[in-house]
């Protein structure tokens, strides 16, 4: 019984440390836009592992994350903010745009080894 | 301007005009009256509308990714339709004078009437959450450049341009399909059907990743070399057939995993249907079904 409620407790702990290790290991990387340009235009990001853009979207009108390389696409209402999670990736360039104005909204993401 | 507007619209009609177009082919086949287009789009039409009007605030639900989450719920819900179409289809098509002559099938019986009734109920969803789905980008697009009085006519005409391509190409498919031998028309369009299925279970599962709510997994390939998926042909392939450059092994499976449900609903439909032969001629069955 005792062992039992041992592993127990064991398993409770190690889900609750992998938990915050997972919680943990995702960087959050700032990204604004702002007159249809994003600042900044490259951000560096490490290998192998998952990261979660905050995009802040401080034009009035909407944009679209567009990204062919990284897969994700998502409309950000003007004057908002939104999340977008990439990665885990492999060193690389990965170029973004912005769909709703893309000769001016680019950037790309450089992954590197850490 | 002008070109963008032209590129972003085509790309949001052709995926709504492919759907549509089989479709439409499937109530031509069945006889069922086209009146699910007019209801379907008006109702996708208002879905767009207050999807892209409270866009904002969607987005900020669960913690800033509620558009994937809303987004992906419509993809599933579609796809639900879609699988449940293919079902009542195919109980539709097994009937022999819907395929040998259409021209002479009634709708005298009741059951025949609810029977179109519920495939209408059902393309009308699917046609309406389709919409519901690309026409909400194309409200905050043109909703974000109305605003600036240099962009409106560059982007007015482009988006004009843009749908009238896409549907065009709706059009030309429409036709294409028709074309075909007879035998072969709903084979293709069935195939067609699937592969949107699989797409809408493909993107959901993307959207899903891109939120978090799904782990990660590891890339499949990357033909992006050969085939980008920024070319036309990507473009294309990408509307019609969900073509990814480097997917994701979840995608993967689900794409293939849309694409069973569809043929299985449709293959469901068909042993539910089939008239209760005589357990030892199975193959006249098979046959009667083609």
């Amino acid at each position: 019984m005792r062992s039992k409620l041992r592993k127990i407790k064991t398993a409770a702990l190690s889900l609750v440390l992998f938990g915050s290790y997972v919680f943990a290991a995702t960087p959050v990387i700032e990204l604004k836009i702002q007159d249809h340009l994003f600042f900044p235009e490259v951000i560096e990001i490490p290998a192998n592992t998952k990261v979660k853009l905050l995009v802040n979207n401080l034009d009035p009108t909407a944009e679209e994350f567009e990204s062919y390389e990284l897969n994700r696409e998502k409309v950000i209402s003007g004057n908002r903010k939104a999340v977008i999670f990439i990665g885990p990736l492999s060193p690389g360039e990965y170029p973004f745009f912005g769909e709703f104005y893309p000769k001016t909204a680019r950037g790309k993401i450089l992954v590197v080894e850490p | 301007m002008f070109l963008n507007s032209v590129v972003l619209i085509l790309q949001e009609i052709l995926e709504a005009a492919l759907l549509f177009s089989v479709l439409l082919v499937f109530s031509k086949r069945c006889n069922i009256k086209p009146l699910w287009v007019i209801a379907g789009v008006g109702l996708g039409a208002m879905g767009a509308l207050l999807f892209a009007l409270n866009m904002a605030q969607i987005s900020e639900w669960f913690d800033y990714v509620g558009q994937e989450v809303v987004n992906a719920l419509i993809q599933l819900t579609l796809l639900l339709v879609l699988g449940l179409l293919a079902f009542q289809l195919s109980t539709r098509t097994t009937s022999p004078t819907t395929f040998r002559d259409t021209a002479h099938f009634s709708h005298d019986s009741s059951s025949d009437l609810k029977n179109s009734l519920k495939i209408m109920v059902s393309m009308m969803l699917a046609v309406s959450l389709a919409i519901t789905r690309e026409g909400s980008e194309i409200f905050i697009y043109i909703g974000g450049v109305i605003n600036q009085p240099l962009h409106v006519q560059p982007t007015l005409a482009g988006s004009g341009i843009g749908a009238g391509i896409g549907i065009s190409a709706g059009v030309l498919i429409y036709y294409g399909l028709l074309g075909l031998p007879a035998k072969k028309i709903t084979q293709s369009n069935l195939l067609l059907l699937a592969l949107v299925g699989g797409n809408m279970a493909a993107q959901a599962t993307l959207l899903l990743t891109q939120a978090d709510w799904l782990p990660y997994s590891k890339v499949l390939w990357d033909s992006s070399t050969p085939l980008p998926e920024n070319s036309v042909v990507g473009h294309l392939l990408y509307a019609l057939i969900g073509y990814e450059a480097t997917p994701s092994l979840f995608q993967f499976v689900s794409y293939l995993s849309g694409v069973s449900l569809i043929l299985l609903c449709w293959l469901l439909g068909k042993l539910i249907d089939a008239p209760a032969p005589s357990l030892s001629t199975p193959s006249t069955t098979v046959k009667i079904n083609h």
